[in-house]
């Protein structure tokens, strides 16, 4: 099964007050992790975003879409970055847990829904 | 190096010349790189096992054109079919006799083609790649990463693009513009590669090996181009530095703090003596000035040896020849350099107000630096953050992260990182 692992916020939620040892060990920390993952064969995809405050967000409004500056969603609560893993949901929210020992910040887990199956030839 | 490695960079070599023949012979850009690209791999298969033939460019033309015969024939266009096949056989035998100029137009015809104004950036970089550098789809979405599904598709419309865009094999009427969106081109490839504009690391080596590669095929076609020189001294000379600008952990290491005996020296004489026999010999462009900026860069033994006065006159002259932001930004930490942070900060104030700085984190970065040396701790501190909000880069915004952490901590014990 793909479960999607989410991270939340920006730069500023969770780097902002850090210091500069604790960024260092942060990074050698996500290396780390990502290598593993990848080394077990567990991730599909993993991508981060850039600080929400560089998103755009394209709203309904009067019958037309309008873009407007900034996230959907605060801040502290928009994508950050994820992991896609093909793993159990087990293995999945071991892996959230061991990023959130380290960050402190909640992440979430989430089933990918299932690819439709090829029509029969 | 080892046979593989030979055959693969033979290959490679190879690959705009076969290419170059069938299209100037038939037309038909995108059939005839599809079937270039099925000799490659049928040689890639047969080669390592069964050794290299005799005259390696005619087994690939004869395998392609056979592939293109097989094409036509399945898509039954059997007069032209016909027609065709009478004209492939005996050509393919005399290939070797005519390796002289007729292949090197052919060569920069098909790089004309690939940068063609009417294709996206990405997709020239893309068909370039393929097409001249005779690499495979793979290998290319591996570098842009990018699924390789996405990468065959872009591939396949930048050659549908071409082709409803009536774009002709041949040398294009005003070839020293086209030769700009080229030389941009490759200068695109080099920076993917160099600085990774996303993703988690900051080299993707093969992208500037391979845009360097490309260059010197250029210079070679080209001599006396003073740009293409140019441009090549340029890559060469920024690419000396790699091993030095990133450390142990992978994070990025300002100029000024790179450890120099790490240096190409190699990569840097030769930069240095392009630049030095093209200079004053034609008429100077911006990727000449900016590869001898980074001749002086290179040169100096020391950062604080460093010919800064020199630098600044070189983006003054940069400045007029080809004015834009990004110059003024880098003018401006020169000016810094010869006459203060203050000098340099007011230089940057004239950039707030340009669009076009709008969505970099450079600018930003620029200034937290100034900030920092003219004291500005609580002002250099905020602009290294927004710097770091702004990059699209993880490296970047690690270092950038890092610089306004450690202002922020000044009193805690020094990061053993930087």
């Amino acid at each position: 099964m793909k479960y999607m692992i989410m991270m939340f916020g920006g730069l500023g939620a969770t780097l902002e007050t850090r210091t500069p040892e604790w960024i260092t060990s942060m990074h050698e920390f996500m290396l780390k992790l990502d290598g593993e993952l990848k080394e077990a064969g567990e991730v599909v995809a993993s991508h981060g975003l850039v600080d929400p405050s560089r998103a755009k967000t394209v709203r309904f409004q009067n019958g037309v879409p309008v873009p407007t500056d900034g996230p959907f969603a605060e801040v502290k609560e928009s994508l950050a970055g994820y992991w896609i893993v093909e793993v159990s949901e087990d293995r999945a929210i071991e892996i959230a847990s061991q990023v959130v020992a380290f960050i402190e910040y909640p992440m979430e887990v989430r089933r990918i829904m299932d690819e439709p199956t090829a029509p029969e030839l | 190096m080892n046979a593989e490695h030979r055959i693969e960079d033979l290959l490679r070599e190879l690959a705009p010349q076969v290419l170059g023949t069938l299209v100037r012979r038939h037309g038909q850009f995108a059939a005839c790189e599809d079937a270039v690209q099925e000799a490659l791999l049928a040689a890639a298969l047969q080669w390592p096992t069964e050794g290299v033939p005799d005259r390696p460019r005619s087994w690939l033309l004869t395998v392609a054109s056979r592939s293109l015969v097989d094409e036509w024939r399945s898509e039954s266009a059997r007069r032209r079919r016909e027609e065709t096949m009478a004209a492939l056989e005996p050509a393919a035998d005399q290939e070797d006799a005519n390796h002289g100029p007729a292949d090197q137009d052919d060569t920069l015809a098909l790089l004309f083609l690939c940068c063609h104004p009417a294709l996206s950036p990405p997709s020239q970089l893309a068909l370039t790649l393929r097409a001249v550098g005779g690499l495979t789809t793979t290998e290319i979405a591996a570098a842009f990463l990018v699924p390789e599904a996405t990468m065959a598709q872009r591939i396949s419309r930048a050659k549908q693009r071409i082709r409803s865009a009536g774009a002709r094999f041949e040398l294009p009427p005003k070839p020293a513009e086209r030769l700009g969106v080229v030389l941009h081109v490759l200068y695109l490839i080099f920076n993917e590669g160099y600085t990774a504009s996303s993703g988690p690391t900051l080299h993707r080596v093969d992208l500037t090996a391979e845009a360097i590669r490309l260059a010197r095929l250029l210079h070679r076609l080209r001599p006396r181009e003073g740009e293409v020189a140019g441009l090549l001294a340029l890559m060469l000379l920024t690419d000396a530095r790699r091993a030095a600008r990133t450390d142990a952990a992978g994070s990025i290491v300002p100029l000024a703090e790179q450890r120099r005996e790490l240096w190409d020296a190699a990569g840097i004489a030769e930069g240095v003596a392009l630049v030095t026999r093209t200079l004053g010999t034609v008429p100077v462009g911006p990727y000449q000035l900016q590869a001898a900026i980074a001749a002086v860069h290179d040169e100096a033994p020391t950062a604080e040896e460093t010919d800064w006065p020199q630098i600044l006159a070189l983006y003054e002259v940069l400045g007029q020849v080809a004015p834009g932001p990004l110059v003024t930004l880098s003018q401006a930490v020169a000016l810094a350099m010869v006459h203060g942070p203050k000098a340099g900060l007011a230089l940057l104030g004239t950039l707030d107000a340009d669009e076009r700085m709008a969505h970099t984190h450079r600018l930003e970065s620029v200034r937290a630096h100034l900030l920092e040396r003219a004291g500005d701790t609580v002002a250099a501190r905020e602009s290294y953050l927004r710097a770091a909000r702004m990059t699209a880069s993880v490296p970047e915004q690690r270092y950038l992260a890092l610089r306004a952490a450690r202002l922020h901590h000044l009193a805690a014990p020094a990061d053993p990182a930087c």
